[in-house]
């Protein structure tokens, strides 16, 4: 295959091209109550092809046919000399790298029975459905992937990477007297079969929770102290710093890039942040990007201050700044873009932990577990999957709908304590960005506490 | 494609149908006012579903010449794993297929030179000096063909554009971001070109100035793009699947008033001109249009093959199927008709706007004396959406005090349940449009919280 790309590239006339090809294996089994959805095996392959000319524009071409390679190149080239550009597109040096990058396999999910997946599943979701006689819905799914992927630019790159993934997640209805509520546990792992099993207590755990939400009140609009649990503290970081530190949403904008200067203050001293697409075992990690960068650890909040942020090739270029290693595809049908890989809040001072943070707040919120969240960069919602009252310094009652308004410039100053109990929070799901969803991620955080935040509900 | 596979699976198991499709998309895109990328792409997929031993299985291959027995062989196998179904394959139809216009030679056939000139177009009308601008245009050009062993058969090609303009304003701190979509099966008028550059206008130029939000249980207008947030628990609800789950808070109303009676809400997939109409579904179920909602009585829920067996029903014909899954239930396009009201799609159905773009509110402010225009929120999806239950911060609305909008507020979330709120709409607005596959014209509800830091 390498040679065949390799030779592809070197018969277009751009003066820039590069190749990416995918093969990928996966497996799926979904319940839907007691009853099994699908349990199928599916093979996906394609390409993409991506060059540049000097003064014009990115011509791309994608395709699942391989047969057709010369032709999508050619393609490619002439959509690329259709876009006359007077400022051209430069792209960051980054030395070719020439490898074989295989992650560990952790259990080659393609030599393990359908029939064995099936099993692992029914125990889980047999697990939530068990809890209680309210429980009158799940939605289960198991899904494994082992995707092989070839990469070939003309500066000379040549790689060859093995990405296994994992995801196990699990939603369970519960439902009393009209009300309804949902627990979601969700494992998302970039390893095998070996790194899934007995999960049973955690798909349990969620399951008693949206039968205990059933009962619970909704939490009152308004701005309190709120403590994040580890999990939602991730979802909180990702969604409030980490999609603007990504350079293409400032790099073509001089009023974001004032905004997002390095050197600025986001937050108190205590505030660290950063993206480790190196780090080991993590669903974001990867050896190189699908630029064919190697990944690093980019530090992006120092002691408060804006340090760094995430580059392609092209947004480094614009900004005179390196390479990062976060120019991402969810796959050969879509085109590279900048991304977040492992997104962390560091861990604060050793031995500190949640009693610290709670001791002094009198009413306010803990909110745990994330259902999700969004950004539109300077507002973000982050929500939780459930929540409790701190009342007089203690962890109070159950409340739902737990949702929380931030804003860039002043949620994130006014985080003023950090735990010591880092996490990286391997959940399945992803990140969506322009079209390309679910990107595999990763999140870690200690607990964290901001002095104000806004929680949407009644008033 | 159909015919060699369903040929193949013959003998070896006792039913299937399936699903060819080839996708063609060709993008431009403009990033901060320039034009920088264009591309293409090409995608063939073959889904096959198959009954054997009584137990259902599916295999799907994106392979430009597929291996029929492989795919055969891996549907079988994924069927022993499978549930015991019987499944009403329809069977060759008596009659011809609803003729609806799905394919438009002006989409494809429009030249990379074409989209460049639309986005150009909106590029300079949008650009101002404060604000970058970034377009994007995807016109898709799709053949399906769908068959099944009892002889059914069903094949169409379908074009799509969609035009996409988005404006972010960033002074100091302030960061603004309006967007707005031209979605069509044709290509855009230069009525809707224009209704797009207004759209973002209007409500661009009234949220330069931002202004405190209010507190309290309020009056808030959602326009056609802030409904999503009430929408959505309800097409959750009237799902086929959700129902038999048991976790519908709709199931076993039919019939029952749950809403404002003067609402009913169709899905209707013959409506012409929009990239969801089709003459028949991914399972050979020619379409029709089908009644969610009338006058505010729960109509009928929406169902596929598999799910419809189960409930001891009929498909409505809302089957839809990707490559590599199962067949499930999915939306055509979800129509708002009013009743006593304003509103439906115009003979003209297709068109984005079924009249010249409305000033913001749809016509719904004078009666409010402190309130919101909700045009978007951030999150909507993501909260245990089944209950009806939302709670989400704002991502752009407008505060209207004595019938009038006074500017953008920012820092504020809105919460309430769908179907405590649309018992009682306090009325529609004469702004009905499309937005994706969804036609609606704004709505005032009453009581809505709206919490402030």
């Amino acid at each position: 295959m390498k040679d065949r790309l390799a030779e592809a590239v070197k018969q277009s006339r751009a003066d820039y091209t590069e190749i990416r090809v995918e093969r990928t294996w996966s497996s799926a089994v979904v319940f839907r109550g007691r009853r099994l959805e699908t349990a199928t095996v599916s093979e996906d392959q394609g390409g993409f092809v991506r060059v540049l000319n000097k003064g014009y524009g990115w011509g791309i071409a994608s395709f699942t046919s391989l047969d057709e390679l010369p032709r999508m190149v050619r393609s490619a080239n002439e959509l690329s000399r259709a876009i006359r550009l007077e400022e051209p597109i430069r792209l960051a040096d980054v030395a070719p790298q020439t490898a074989d990058a295989l992650l560990d396999l952790d259990g080659d999910v393609r030599g393990i029975p359908l029939s064995e997946k099936k099993q692992l599943l029914d125990r889980y979701n047999g697990a939530m459905l068990a809890v209680s006689n309210k429980i009158v819905d799940t939605q289960s799914s198991y899904r494994d992937e082992v995707s092989e992927v070839w990469y070939v630019n003309s500066e000379g790159a040549l790689l060859y990477q093995l990405r296994p993934e994992v995801v196990v997640s699990g939603t369970a209805i519960g439902r009393s007297n009209g009300n309804i509520e949902k627990g979601l546990e969700s494992i998302g792992l970039r390893k095998g079969w070996r790194s899934v099993q007995n999960f049973e207590d955690q798909f349990r755990v969620v399951a008693q929770r949206a039968v205990d939400l059933l009962s619970a009140p909704r939490v009152r609009g308004g701005a309190y102290p709120v403590i994040l649990d580890n999990e939602l503290a991730g979802v909180f970081i990702h969604e409030a710093f980490g999609h603007l530190s990504e350079a293409d949403a400032v790099y073509e904008n001089p009023q974001a890039r004032e905004m997002m200067s390095l050197g600025r203050r986001f937050g108190k001293a205590v505030l660290n942040v950063g993206d480790n697409g190196a780090a080991k075992g993590l669903r974001g990690t990867l050896p190189y990007d699908d630029e064919g960068t190697p990944t690093q650890d980019t530090a992006l909040i120092k002691e408060g201050m804006l340090v760094g942020r995430l580059h392609s090739r092209e947004t480094a270029a614009k900004l005179g700044e390196r390479p990062t290693g976060n120019a991402r595809a969810i796959s050969f049908r879509h085109p590279p873009i900048v991304r977040m890989t492992n997104t962390y809040i560091a861990p604060g001072r050793k031995g500190v932990g949640f009693n610290d943070l709670i001791g002094d707040i009198e009413l306010g919120v803990y909110a745990c577990g994330a259902f999700g969240g969004q950004t539109m960069l300077e507002n973000f919602s982050f929500t939780a999957a459930y929540g409790h009252m701190i009342r007089d310094g203690k962890v109070a009652e159950l409340v739902k709908d737990v949702v929380l308004a931030g804003n860039l410039f002043q949620t994130l100053d006014r985080i003023d304590h950090i735990a010591g109990d880092f996490t990286w929070n391997q959940m399945g799901g992803g990140c969506g960005k322009g079209g390309q969803f679910p990107l595999p991620v990763t999140e870690g955080a200690p607990h964290v506490r901001i002095e104000q935040a806004l929680i949407g509900g009644d008033v | 494609m159909i015919d060699p596979l369903i040929a193949a699976a013959r003998g070896k198991v006792e039913n299937g149908d399936a699903l060819w499709r080839r996708e063609e998309q060709t993008a431009v895109g403009f990033e901060s006012g320039r034009l920088k990328a264009a591309g293409v792409s090409e995608e063939t997929g073959l889904n096959l579903r198959v009954v054997a031993g009584g137990r259902m299985g599916v295999a799907g291959t994106t392979a430009a010449k597929p291996d029929f027995k492989a795919l055969v062989d891996r549907a079988r196998a994924s069927a022993e794993l499978g549930e015991k179904v019987e499944l009403d394959f329809p069977a060759a139809a008596t009659q011809t297929l609803p003729a609806i216009p799905t394919f438009f030679d002006r989409t494809a056939n429009a030249s990379l030179e074409d989209l460049i000139r639309i986005g150009k177009q909106l590029v300079e009308r949008l650009s101002r000096p404060d604000c970058q601008i970034n377009v994007a245009i995807e016109r898709e050009v799709a053949e399906t063909a769908v068959g099944n062993a009892a002889g059914a058969r069903g094949a169409y090609r379908a074009t799509g554009i969609a035009v996409t303009a988005d404006i972010t304003r960033i002074a100091g701190d302030d960061v603004l971001m309006v967007y707005d979509q031209y979605v069509g099966a044709d290509m855009p008028s230069d009525a809707d070109i224009e209704a797009l550059v207004r759209s973002v206008e209007t409500r661009l130029s009234a949220a330069l100035k931002v202004v405190a939000p209010p507190e309290g249980a309020l009056p808030v207008v959602f326009t056609p793009a802030g409904l999503a947030a009430v929408v959505l628990p309800l097409e959750q609800a009237l799902s086929g699947k959700t129902v038999l789950q048991g976790s519908s808070p709709l199931a076993g109303k039919v019939g029952e008033r749950m809403f404002d009676e003067r609402l009913s809400i169709v899905d209707d997939p013959l409506t012409p001109g929009r990239p969801a109409s089709r003459p028949i579904d991914d399972e050979c179920v020619p379409s029709r249009c089908t009644p969610l909602v009338e006058r505010g009585k729960v109509g009928r829920f929406v169902y596929d093959l598999e799910t419809a067996a189960r409930a001891k029903t009929q498909s409505t014909g809302n089957g839809q199927r990707g490559v590599f899954g199962k067949p499930h239930i999915g939306y055509s396009n979800v129509v708002f008709r009013v009743t006593d009201g304003i509103g439906a799609p115009g003979r003209d159905g297709g068109a984005q706007h079924a009249a010249p773009v409305h000033p913001l509110g749809g016509g719904l402010l004078a009666g409010i004396a402190d309130g919101l225009i909700v045009d978007d929120l951030i999150g909507v999806g993501q909260g245990n959406v089944i209950s009806g239950a939302f709670s989400h911060p704002v991502g752009l609305a407008y505060r209207v005090q004595r019938g009038e909008v006074t500017g953008r507020v920012k820092d504020a979330a809105v919460a309430g349940n769908a179907y405590d709120l649309l018992k009682k709409i306090g009325a529609f607005g004469n702004d009905g449009r499309w937005l994706g596959a969804r036609w609606s014209p704004s709505m005032l509800l009453e009581g809505v919280s709206v919490a402030r830091r």
